[in-house]
């Protein structure tokens, strides 16, 4: 608990808080951007054409990249400066710090994407849309958007220990993005590709007997077992990283 | 002295990852087009007549994607360099000038990114011939496809370089490069005057050039904007 706190405030003091912001930028913008003109006639809920334009991009692109974004920012202090000796030499365990680290980007994806449901919702009443807000729906993407990141994130943190770098994580991070613009269309691939979670995760057009808006099954295997595969191989590389 | 510069520029992005970039990205932008045609080629092939343009248009949709991605990453890793290793007060203390310091980043990093717009057409030419298209290669087409998004995207080169040489926290770079990424990707809804819609070289005349020849004129403009504010500042 006490190392959670110290990452917190080691973040919170490093300035880069600012990049929050981004997600409610992302979420005002797509809203306003994909107007109602799209849908006229159509007898939906007005909200369906911002949360669907918005989150397409926000589910495929930019919630994964920005996610191996935080994984960088959160490492950020200890590569600098022999940072790993100092954080190590203090009486934490390397789990401790892992866990907590991992933590501290969980929180900040979960932060963000309140932030973008809070922009969506601003984008929608300045088009004035007097449909009553799908909220039962709307959760269930923007918590199930959170729920898709975890391998991500695991990933990325074990590639932002490996790297001084800023840049490398990221092109692992971009490499893997990239393809779930195509794999998303494969009904054969979709459902398997961890990258491709976050988006099919927030696709409000996705079935909604369930919890989310994919299956359990998928969700168990896909996301579930990509996570443990990351994190535990983040884990094992950090206990045995030398400093 | 440029020529000195652009020597030492190159020698320090040995063994780094660049070279490496350059070649990921058109192989990257090509492969998933051989993934795409291998997978559904049979449906593909009822899309469209013309299947060399058609392949053609399969290709650029992903290149205006990976030049902006490989510019984040490329301009991030060229800034941290110095970065990393607090070497910018060395290097500014040789008898050079700030400017031309500027200059040879960017000379070495168009360079890069040109190379990549070669390899961009050579492989897109190389795995279209082993596809049985029918019909002769569109020279023209392939080329404006190409080139054109390597000149389109000069000015997101020139603003991704400026924030990469002017900050220590390397995360504001790659967080402008996602934005970047996501409007490029959004380019469809964007209005002409986006030069974050070039690379995609979409625009109302329907004439590619334009967009390359705008990316070119507001690049320049963006990359003299951004040299002068890297002159003024203090060396960190």
């Amino acid at each position: 608990m006490r190392a959670l706190a110290s990452e917190w405030y080691k973040f919170r003091k490093s300035g880069s808080l600012w990049a929050l912001l981004a997600a409610p930028l992302m979420g005002f913008g797509g809203g306003l951007i994909s107007g109602l003109d799209m849908l006229e006639g159509i007898n939906i809920n007005q909200w369906y054409t911002p949360l669907f334009g918005a989150n397409l991009v926000y589910g495929l692109l930019f919630l994964p990249l920005i996610t191996g974004v935080w994984a960088g920012l959160v490492c950020r202090y200890e590569h600098q400066a022999g940072g790993w000796k100092q954080l190590l030499a203090a009486p934490v365990t390397r789990g401790q710090v892992f866990v907590a680290k991992y933590a501290v980007i969980m929180l900040l994806v979960l932060v963000m994407q309140l932030l973008y449901l809070a922009a969506l919702y601003a984008a929608g009443r300045v088009q004035e849309i007097t449909d009553p807000f799908p909220l039962d729906i709307v959760w269930k993407s923007i918590f199930g958007g959170w729920v898709a990141v975890f391998p991500l994130a695991a990933l990325q943190l074990w590639m932002s220990m490996m790297w001084k770098s800023f840049a490398a994580p990221f092109v692992v991070n971009v490499i893997f993005t990239l393809p779930s613009i195509l794999v998303v269309n494969s009904e054969r691939f979709g459902p398997y590709y961890p990258w491709s979670q976050p988006f099919s995760m927030m696709y409000i057009g996705g079935s909604t007997d369930d919890v989310f808006f994919i299956p359990w099954e998928q969700l168990l295997t896909v996301v579930g077992g990509s996570f443990v595969l990351f994190f535990l191989a983040g884990y094992i590389y950090f206990q045995r990283k030398s400093v | 002295m440029m020529g000195k510069l652009l020597r030492v520029e190159l020698m320090k992005i040995r063994r780094k990852g660049f070279w490496f970039l350059t070649f990921l990205g058109p192989i990257g932008v090509v492969a998933l087009q051989v993934v795409n045609y291998s997978v559904r080629w049979d449906y593909l092939r009822t899309l469209s007549d013309d299947h060399w343009l058609f392949y053609l248009e399969n290709v650029s949709g992903f290149t205006p994607l990976a030049l902006v991605l490989g510019i984040a990453i490329l301009t991030s890793f060229m800034a941290s360099i110095e970065n990393e290793t607090n070497a910018w007060k060395q290097l500014l203390a040789l008898p050079v000038r700030k400017t031309s310091v500027y200059l040879a980043k960017f000379t070495v990093l168009s360079g890069l990114l040109f190379l990549a717009s070669v390899l961009l057409c050579l492989a897109t030419l190389v795995y279209g011939l082993t596809l049985d298209f029918g019909g002769g290669v569109p020279i023209i087409e392939l080329l404006e496809y190409s080139f054109y998004p390597f000149f389109a995207a000069l000015p997101i080169l020139a603003l991704q370089l400026w924030v990469a040489m002017v900050s220590e926290n390397q995360g504001w770079p790659i967080t402008v490069g996602v934005l970047n990424v996501i409007l490029t990707y959004s380019a469809f809804s964007l209005p002409d005057w986006a030069f974050w819609k070039w690379p995609t070289l979409l625009n109302s005349w329907e004439e590619p050039m334009y967009s390359g020849l705008m990316g070119l004129g507001v690049g320049l403009v963006i990359y003299m904007v951004g040299m002068m504010d890297f002159v003024r500042r203090d060396v960190k």
